[in-house]
Formats: C-alpha cells, sequence, structure tokens
C-alpha cells in the first residue's frame, strides 16, 4: 500500500521509501522516515497532487513521489 | 576585529526576516518557500566589530536539489564564515533541526535561532529549548523576527561565541550506528585532495551525494568497496530524525490544559504551585507523568498548515471559482473603485498644481516656446502622465504582496499543478507567473527555484507576456480615450489575453518542441501556513513600491522622455519644429514604421513610442503623450481599432531591458535571445490577427462572428476526437481526479497479472 491508496484524514505510518537518486533522497531529506506518522488531508481539485501532513507541516506531493512512499495501518 | 556571519536554514523560516531585522534592510519577503533566491549581504557595524551578515536561499539538506541551493551548500563549505546562524522554525522542529545537524556534522561554529515563537505562544505551547540547549551544547536563541525580535542579544551571543569557539562538543550519537570509519579508510585520501573533511565526506557518500561523489575522484577500486557497504541512503537520514526525535521529545509541549500547564512549570522548571493541589496517593510528579502520556498518546496530527479555510479554498468545485473571483476583485480595485479614483485626484493635483502654473509661469518670463513645451509637454505631461499611475501600482504590488504573505499563493500552486502538469509547467511556475503581474523582471528571477532546467527555461521566457505593472498606464491612458465607458473590460481582456497567450505557448512548446518538453516531473513543495502580515510590513510594502515606482520614472522615464522630446521636435535642417513632421526621430521611425502598416498603428509616432518602451514599459505612455497626445498618434477611420491593437502589440512585445537581463541571468544569452524573438513575433502575428478580425467584424460583424463560432466549435471538436482516438486502449478518463483512479486501477490490474503468474 502506497501513500496513493491511502484516505484522507486517517493517519498512516511510513513503512520504507522506495525509488533511487535526488527523489528519494529529497523525500527522506524532508522526513518521510520509517515510522514517521503521516496523512493526507487533501486530493488537489484538479488531481494527480496530494497534501500531505507529516513532523507538524504539510507538503504537496505529485502521484508519482507519493507512489515511492510506502505506508502501512498507525496501530 | 571582523566578523563574517551567513544565515542557512530551512526555507520559509524567516531568514531573510531575521537579516532585515539585523541589517535594517528590505529585501523582499513572503510566506512561501523559496523567495530568496541569491546570495545577499551587508557589511554593519556592532560593538566596534564589522560584521559582514550574509542572507542564503533557504535549503533541507546540503544535498541539494536545485540552482539556488547550491548557492547556499558553496557558501557553507567555503569555509569563509566565521559562524552560521542556523535559523528553525518552531513549528516543525524536527525537519529544521535535519539541516541543523548536517552543519554540526560539518563542524562549523553554529548559533541556533528557533525562530516564530510567536506562533507557538499562539498555541498556548512552550518551547523547552534548554533541553535542546543541553543535548546540542550550542547556543539557542529563540526569536520571532516578524515582530520585535531582540537581535542584540543574537548578536552578542554570536560574537562572544566567534571569539570563544573551540570547535562543537555535540555528541551526535547516531553517527555511531554508519560505517563511518570504513568508509574514511578507503576515501580519507581523495577528501583531503579535495578539500573536504573526511568524516563529513564519508556521510556524504553513504548519501550517494553526487556532487561530493564528484569531487572525490574516486577510482573504479573504491567504488568497488563502496558497493560492499549497500544502501545506507534511508538508514543515514533515519538515523537522523531518530536522533533528533530523541532530543525534541516534550521539548515543544503539546497544548496543555492548565492544571497541566502548572503541575509542568512546577515539576521541570521549579515554579510554586499558586492553588493548593487536592491530597491524595499521586505524587506531583506522577501527575505531571500521567497529563503528559495523556497527551503524547493522543493520535490526532497537529498541522497548523491545514486549516478549515483550505477545505473551502481548495474544494474540489470552488477553488477554482474563487481564485478567479479574488483575482477579479483584486482587479477591480486596482483599476475601477479605488485605484481608479486616487489617480484622478492626482491627475487633478498635477494639472491644477503643477503643469498649469509652470508654463504660465515660463510664458509670463518670456522664454523660447521650445523651451515652455518641453517642459511642459516632455516633462510635466510626459513624466507625471506616469506618475499618476502611483495608486495603481502600488496597489497592485500591494496585493500581490498580500497573496505572498497569507500564503494563499502557495494553495493556487497546489491547486493548479494538475493543469500545469499538462501544458509542461508545475504548481511552481504559478508563483513566478502570478509575480510577472507586478513586474517582469523580478518575477523571472523568482523561477530559480524550479528544478527541472527545461521547465524554468521555458517559464522564464514565458513570464513576460503576463501583464507586468508598467504596461497597466498605457492600457489606462490608451483606453481611456478610445473606450470611454468600456476601459475596465478592454484592459480586462488584455490581462486575460496576456495570460492565455503564455499558457498557449506553453502548449505548444510542451506538444511540438523537443528541446522544451519537460520529463517526468515529481512537485514537492512545503504548503506554508496562512499567516496575517503586520501593519509594519504593510506599510513596509507601500512605501517601498510607492518609491521604486517614482524613483524609475524620475530616472528612466525622465531621461527618455527629455531625449524622445527633443529628437522629436527638433530636425537637422530646420532647428525646432513644433509638431515634428520632419524632425530627427520622425525620420528614423518613419524608416520602419511600415512594418506596422497592416497593425493599423504605421506612423512614425506610435513606431517611437514602441521602440522607447524597450527600456521600460511605462515611456511608451510618456512618449504618446509628449508626442501630442493619443488622439494625434492614432488617427483614421478605425483609429479606436488601430488604438486597440497598438495596446495587444504593447502587452506582447519585449517588456524591458531589465526584464532582458534578468533572463540572460537565468537561462543564458541564447535562450534569452529566443525569448525575445519570440515575444516579437508572437506579438505581431497576434496583433495582426486580432487587427484583421477586428477589421472583418466592422465591415460584417454577422459573418465574422459566424465564422469564428464555427472555427472555435472545429478546433475544439478536432481536440477533443484526437484526445479520444489518443487515449483508446488506455483509462479513458482525461481529467486529473480520474487519473489517481486511474493508476490505481492500473496497479491493481499489475498486481492481478503479477498473482496469475505466480499461480502458473
Amino acid at each position: 500500500m502506497t501513500l496513493m491508496d491511502a484516505r484522507t484524514d486517517k493517519v498512516y505510518k511510513v513503512k520504507e521509501v522506495h525509488g533511487d537518486g535526488n527523489e528519494k533522497r529529497r523525500l527522506l531529506d524532508m522526513g518521510f522516515t520509517p515510522d514517521c506518522k503521516i496523512y493526507v488531508a487533501h486530493v488537489a481539485p484538479f488531481g494527480g497532487t496530494i497534501l500531505v501532513g507529516l513532523r507538524g507541516f504539510m507538503v504537496a506531493l505529485r502521484e508519482d513521489a507519493a507512489s515511492l512512499i510506502e505506508i502501512g495501518e498507525a496501530n | 576585529m571582523e566578523y563574517t556571519i551567513s544565515l542557512a536554514g530551512n526555507p520559509n523560516v524567516g531568514k531573510t526576516s531575521l537579516y532585515n531585522r539585523i541589517t535594517h534592510s528590505l529585501e523582499h519577503v513572503g510566506n512561501w518557500h523559496g523567495v530568496t533566491v541569491s546570495e545577499v549581504s551587508k557589511t554593519i557595524m556592532y560593538d566596534h566589530h564589522t560584521v559582514n551578515m550574509v542572507d542564503l536561499p533557504g535549503l533541507y539538506s546540503l544535498t541539494i536539489y536545485s540552482m539556488e541551493e547550491g548557492i547556499t551548500r558553496d557558501n557553507v563549505l567555503s569555509g569563509k564564515n566565521d559562524l552560521i546562524v542556523s535559523v528553525c522554525e518552531v513549528n516543525n522542529l524536527s525537519r529544521n533541526l535535519y539541516l541543523t545537524l548536517q552543519l554540526l556534522e560539518l563542524n562549523v561554529p553554529l548559533v541556533l535561532v528557533i525562530n516564530m515563537m510567536d506562533e507557538l505562544k499562539k498555541q498556548g505551547k512552550v518551547l523547552n529549548y534548554r533541553k535542546l540547549e543541553s543535548f546540542l551544547k550550542i547556543p539557542i536563541i529563540p526569536m520571532s523576527a516578524k515582530y520585535h525580535s531582540d537581535v542584540h542579544l543574537l548578536m552578542d551571543v554570536s560574537i562572544d561565541y566567534i571569539q570563544h569557539f573551540r570547535g562543537n562538543k555535540v555528541k551526535l550519537t547516531y553517527l555511531d550506528k554508519l560505517p563511518l570509519q570504513d568508509v574514511m579508510s578507503i576515501i580519507s585520501a581523495n577528501a583531503s585532495n579535495a578539500g573536504l573533511q573526511p568524516r563529513w565526506a564519508a556521510i556524504k557518500v553513504l548519501e550517494k551525494d553526487e556532487f561530493v561523489l564528484e569531487k572525490l575522484a574516486l577510482n573504479d577500486e573504491q567504488k568497488k568497496a563502496l558497493e560492499a557497504f549497500g544502501d545506507w541512503q534511508s538508514k543515514v537520514a533515519q538515523a537522523r530524525y531518530e536522533f533528533i526525535d530523541m532530543i525534541t521529545e516534550g521539548a515543544v509541549s503539546k497544548p496543555v490544559y492548565d492544571e497541566h500547564r502548572e503541575m509542568h512549570e512546577h515539576v521541570t522548571h521549579h515554579v510554586p504551585l499558586e492553588t493548593e493541589p487536592a491530597s491524595d496517593n499521586e505524587t506531583l510528579y506522577d501527575r505531571h507523568k500521567r497529563y503528559h502520556d495523556q497527551y503524547k498518546n493522543s493520535t490526532k496530527l497537529y498541522m497548523q498548515a491545514y486549516s478549515r479555510i483550505d477545505k473551502v479554498v481548495l474544494n474540489k468545485y470552488l477553488a477554482l471559482p474563487i481564485f478567479l473571483a479574488l483575482m477579479c476583485l483584486i482587479f477591480f480595485v486596482t483599476f475601477g473603485l479605488v485605484g481608479n479614483w486616487l489617480s484622478n485626484l492626482l491627475d487633478f493635483l498635477i494639472t491644477k498644481f503643477i503643469y498649469a502654473p509652470v508654463t504660465n509661469g515660463l510664458t509670463s518670463i518670456n522664454s523660447p516656446v521650445w523651451i515652455v513645451n518641453l517642459v511642459g509637454e516632455g516633462v510635466i505631461l510626459g513624466v507625471l502622465g506616469v506618475l499618476k499611475f502611483l495608486p495603481q501600482v502600488v496597489l497592485l504590488f500591494f496585493f500581490l504582496a498580500l497573496m505572498e504573505d497569507s500564503g494563499y499563493i502557495s494553495r493556487v500552486a497546489f491547486m493548479t499543478d494538475g493543469l500545469f502538469r499538462k501544458i509542461g509547467l508545475s504548481g511552481r511556475s504559478v508563483f513566478t507567473m502570478l509575480m510577472g503581474f507586478g513586474c517582469s523582471a523580478t518575477a523571472v528571477l523568482t523561477a530559480r527555484g524550479l528544478e527541472d532546467p527545461t521547465m524554468r527555461k521555458k517559464t522564464v521566457i514565458l513570464t513576460p507576456f503576463m501583464s507586468c505593472s508598467a504596461r497597466l498606464p498605457v492600457y489606462t491612458v490608451v483606453a481611456g480615450a478610445f473606450f470611454a465607458s468600456g476601459k475596465f473590460l478592454v484592459i480586462f481582456g488584455l490581462y486575460i489575453l496576456g495570460a492565455a497567450v503564455s499558457l498557449l505557448l506553453a502548449v505548444i512548446f510542451e506538444k511540438w518542441t523537443k528541446k522544451l518538453k519537460s520529463g517526468k516531473l515529481s512537485f514537492i513543495m512545503e504548503m506554508p501556513p496562512y499567516r496575517i502580515p503586520t501593519l509594519e510590513r504593510v506599510v513596509q510594502i507601500i512605501f517601498h513600491n510607492a518609491k521604486v515606482f517614482i524613483v524609475k520614472v524620475g530616472t528612466v522615464v525622465f531621461a527618455l522622455n527629455v531625449i524622445v522630446w527633443v529628437l522629436s521636435n527638433f530636425s537637422f535642417t530646420q532647428g525646432y519644429t513644433a509638431g515634428g513632421e520632419n524632425s530627427i526621430l520622425a525620420l528614423f521611425s518613419g524608416f520602419i514604421a511600415p512594418v506596422f502598416k497592416p497593425l493599423g498603428f504605421g506612423n512614425w509616432r506610435a513606431v517611437t513610442s514602441l521602440l522607447s518602451g524597450f527600456v521600460a514599459k511605462e515611456v511608451v505612455v510618456s512618449s504618446i503623450e509628449s508626442l501630442g497626445g493619443v488622439s494625434v498618434v492614432f488617427t483614421g477611420a478605425n483609429a479606436s481599432l488601430s488604438a486597440l491593437t497598438f495596446l495587444v502589440y504593447t502587452l506582447l512585445y519585449v517588456p524591458c531591458i531589465a526584464t532582458f537581463s534578468a533572463e540572460i541571468k537565468e537561462v543564458g544569452i541564447k535562450w534569452a535571445l529566443f525569448g525575445l524573438c519570440m515575444q516579437l513575433v508572437v506579438a505581431y502575428v497576434v496583433a495582426l490577427l486580432f487587427h484583421s478580425l477586428g477589421l472583418a467584424f466592422m465591415l460584417n460583424p454577422g459573418i465574422t462572428v459566424g465564422v469564428a463560432v464555427v472555427v472555435v466549435i472545429a478546433l475544439i471538436v478536432t481536440g477533443v476526437l484526437v484526445n479520444r482516438i489518443k487515449n483508446r486502449g488506455q483509462c479513458s478518463c482525461g481529467c486529473g481526479s480520474c487519473s489517481l483512479a486511474c493508476a490505481k486501477r492500473d496497479k491493481k490490474q499489475n498486481e492481478k497479472d503479477d498473482k496469475d503468474a505466480g499461480k502458473k
């Protein structure tokens, strides 16, 4: 299950970040590290872009970046 | 002593606000990431020391992603700083500390500023910065640079720290989890050759930082040895964040009710209890712990950056209408309601108290006619004719700044990203394009935050088509003369046309030019919380923009206007010739004028004003005024159509020299020249189309409208058909909201296929 399949307003946990190179590292630097709590707050009106909340801030991700983030249920 | 102190930190944490406070500057600030795109520095005197303050663009990590982040990294690595002030924001402390840790890994002298304490206070939270200090072992100064902040404390602490710095004492325990010694043994020789610290280079090698790897110039053997370590990228990031989580745990206490806070203050800071606690078996310490656990375990994630406003503003159906309505409102206030009234008032005052007395005075002391006309027409009418637009220009900048500072502009970028990606741009380009309504030259510079070079090129080339504030006087004067009642509509139409042309060109670039086609792009943009600009800032915006405008009018416009007036009223042979049919400019511009015959304004006056507009667009209108006014420049049967075409051309051709030089700086001379030629061609073609359509409409309105409607419908139908044919076989929905669903469906299909394959 990746961030693409996440329901809005539900808290998940990051499992892993896939991909390689710049893309992956930027996500890691932004704080998408394993065990980090995360949720999708909003899907953009024209789609394709989602607004994700983590570590106290919001970040807009396109679906290609979002699909790199593997998530799981938060307990 | 002389010191260099640099400000570094994540984007949008208030580095420039702090810089402005310390140096008393007026650098551009805004509530979105990537406002500062270049290194800015200023030397100040502080307590008998010469301090060179440097403001740097924001970045998330020392491993960089875009051009402006490279500036910061190079500055930090250069070693020319006596001290780096790491600026953090208290709302997302953990991600901010991530960069601070990287700076500590570098072992540079560091002082930590925790900004935006005012926002924390509003949420009723407290920051236990002593706890952070005890871990990081560097001075920490909480402040709020937006409001009053104690910069003297920061400067005192900083200078004291520089003087007594003996290396950082922080124990970065997470580094023990990484195989740094092994990596260092492989690369240490290369690192010292490249002038990098071995430990830092080793960390960056584990992170696979391309910049460091290139600098180290490892041989194949070393590369192989490194590959044996496997993938450490995510482990490095995770180790850092785990460390941060450890040191920040409880540092920012969550919203607590009074009893909890009182208990906390009592237990942690030894504040005496105001109320006598009810006596039961639980100790005060235990009770505090119970409260604490209760809040720690609450699963709700609190996000300051997403509020109830966003639920409406970013609503699927309401987002775009709200944005357009806001733009219309801004437009209406700037041009209609307030701006127009203020402009007329200024115009009245200028004519009554400056123009009339001065010309009368000059005539009464028997000055030569040409001096009276130079001062009267050339200087006063021309220059002050532009100056009267001061209120409108300031209003426009004020609204743009409001959009920036409130954080709404980031929402616009987010919601339009879906549309913009289809035409090869990203929501981030919207920043630049909206800024283009203010000033093209400064807007072009903001494109630096775009990561993809192709997209940056496109954005830079297309931004000048957005109608900047310098073009506003031209519209108002020309349209005002011909379309008294429809003026508002004409100006509005021109703004829309500018935006439409730039978007259309983006589509054309994306579809038909290989060099300007953007690849697959990720869009990672931080969303700032809504913030209310301070009164101080509002006053600053107004006065700063007023000053810039007045200075521009007083220098560039004034000088050029005198030149244009002199050249257009003197001839080579006869000296002063009022009216100027034989003047120097009439000869020169008259030579080019036939080119514009098909557009309806092929006379030397119109061409002169366009030529002078290359320097600054305001000059177009001041030239028209000093060449005899709108009624002299546009004559003939279709004068109003020619005037309208002239406006279309003014909108689309090269904005000004400043923009062109900014373009050269951002994308290089080759692309800037390409942009220049494209602007000239596009302006000519669109104006020609517009003029011919207008002529046809005047000849026979019915047929023209009919044909136009048919053509438009035909175009739409072919477009839809082509799309249908292209998309056949794939997911059939075209709209972005479905594409998420599409991707999901495709993924499910793939999984199913995989399973099937597995069974076999």
